[in-house]
């Protein structure tokens, strides 16, 4: 019995758990090849029902004048009756074909007009490259995406308020001021160095989501200077974001990677 | 996370005998006999009755030492377990090369000379061993250790263990960039463990003797990849691209 039990200790020792990887090692390897292959790349299909909008450069949004398809009651914010989309929700809605945007002037704003203005500095409208890549790996899988701090819809300012409030704090402007207050956000100011803030509210994908009652947001998304949080920067933020689950996200030669760092207590075992 | 047995038996067996009872059967076997321990290089170097190597084994602490000696088993301990012994639970004496038993202090200094990171490494040691779990080492997995919440015969184990030191720049050379998380989270996911990270207090690493590690603070923190393409749950539509 002594030998035996020895023996399998010293079999589990040594061995570890040869479990299938769950990282997709496999998946990887196919995403390279086709990367680099000099084959056909698969390109989105054409639609038929394409959305118009015109930029309006003051707000760094764009004015929805016509309105197709079902993807509106998860896209945009609603001010006075009217859609505004960010610029990441107008270069994904572009880069998908569901959205033919035209400058004040009735000129059209190509793809590479869009990609233009979303690499003006860091202050990109309020946005910049990864936190697009960010939204459009989210909002391609079906998840419903929002600016942190920006209400959906004046009528959903109750049950935001938290966000609301966050906006706040972050912008140190209310959201009763200007016009151009409530559309912009600072989202990509320099961070600075540990610096941590959230950046998206993420909900799960839904079909019955509605701008006027969204609820609160499966998680906040936050972004990080190039360097991993610190443990003080993430208990500052999970205090300031009381009740909210965080996540975090890096964005690495076109990856994107999430990750939660969540405070545990490993029970006492008998 | 639930715990994950391995076959049918093994969550009975564990219940029928915790963890904590057999350490302690471990104990009062080590302090009837007055057990010691040889003291070489970082490791402490021990010569176990039948009886005793039972205990050892059951309680996961040591490694054998594969010798054709019959009657007798050796075991080696690493540091933190022959510290953990010695002065947690006060049942082996570690002896030095003049044959006389050090005391703690002097064994601690002793371990800082030998690892400056001791402190540290002792007191997430003891912070997972006092909570019945089994701590064993974790470099094969690019850990500092992994936790089972019983015997490795019995269950998987839940934790791959990395220990943070809460420094003023958190410095301390782990974790520091995003690629390191990268790494130790493929690591961790291709063996199915969950990383733990054990931040401790700051004043650990300048304990100048084990009781300054009493006072000293450790958080848990587990460090996961989120997968969006697997965590879409409870949907009714996939809003994807609406084509009509």
């Amino acid at each position: 019995m002594e030998d035996d039990e020895r023996e399998r200790f010293r079999f589990y020792e040594e061995r570890s758990d040869c479990d299938s990887d769950s990282e997709g090692y496999v998946e990887d390897l196919v995403d390279d090849a086709l990367c680099y292959s000099s084959c056909d790349i698969p390109k989105l299909q054409l639609r038929k029902d394409v959305s118009k909008a015109q930029w309006i450069e003051e707000l760094g949004m764009a004015e929805v004048v016509e309105k197709k398809g079902k993807m509106w009651t998860t896209t945009g914010i609603v001010r006075d009756g009217k859609i505004y989309c960010s610029i990441e929700e107008t270069l994904f809605l572009a880069e998908i074909g569901a959205l033919h945007i035209v400058n004040g002037d009735d000129t059209y704003l190509s793809l590479k007009d869009l990609y233009e203005k979303i690499a003006i500095g860091n202050d990109g409208y309020g946005s910049s490259w990864e936190s697009f890549e960010v939204y459009r790996h989210l909002k391609s899988l079906g998840y419903i995406v929002g600016r942190y701090g920006v209400p959906w819809t004046f009528k959903s300012t109750k049950i935001n308020s938290i966000a609301e409030n966050g906006a706040s704090e972050l912008d140190g402007t209310s959201c009763n001021g200007s016009r151009h207050n409530i559309f912009i956000t600072e989202m990509f100011t320099n961070l600075q160095f540990g610096e941590v803030k959230p950046m998206f509210d993420v909900y799960l994908p839904n079909s019955k989501f509605k701008k006027s009652s969204p609820g609160s947001p499966c998680f906040l998304l936050c972004r990080t200077s190039d360097h991993p949080p610190s443990k003080q920067a993430t208990e500052d933020l999970e205090t300031r974001c009381k009740g909210h689950h965080i996540k975090f996200c890096n964005v690495e030669h076109g990856r994107v990677n999430f990750f939660s760092f969540n405070k545990v207590e490993l029970p006492i075992l008998p | 996370m639930g715990i994950r047995w391995k076959g049918k038996g093994a969550e009975a067996k564990a219940l029928a005998d915790p963890m904590s009872k057999i350490v302690s059967q471990l104990k009062c076997s080590l302090i009837e006999y007055d057990f010691r321990g040889l003291l070489s290089g970082f490791s402490v170097l021990i010569e176990a009755s039948e009886e005793q190597t039972g205990l050892f084994n059951r309680t996961c602490f040591g490694r054998r030492i594969i010798t054709t000696e019959k009657d007798k088993q050796w075991f080696q301990l690493s540091m933190e377990e022959a510290f953990y012994l010695s002065y947690m639970l006060k049942c082996i004496k570690v002896v030095g090369e003049d044959n006389c038993p050090t005391n703690d202090d002097e064994l601690w200094k002793y371990a800082i000379s030998k690892r400056n990171n001791f402190p540290n490494l002792f007191k997430a040691y003891s912070h997972l061993r006092m909570k019945n779990w089994v701590v064993r080492a974790g470099s094969q997995y690019g850990v500092d250790f992994v936790a089972y919440p019983h015997h490795p015969t019995l269950v998987h184990s839940e934790y791959a263990v990395l220990i943070l030191s809460v420094e003023d720049d958190n410095s301390n050379g782990r974790l520091r960039v995003w690629l390191d998380f990268h790494c130790i989270l493929r690591l961790c996911g291709s063996v199915a463990k969950t990383l733990l990270v054990l931040h401790i207090d700051k004043n650990c690493s300048a304990a100048t003797s084990p009781s300054c590690l009493e006072s000293c603070l450790v958080e848990e923190r587990t460090v996961t990849r989120w997968n969006p393409e697997q965590s879409r749950e409870n949907q009714t539509t996939v809003q994807k691209e609406p084509s009509n």
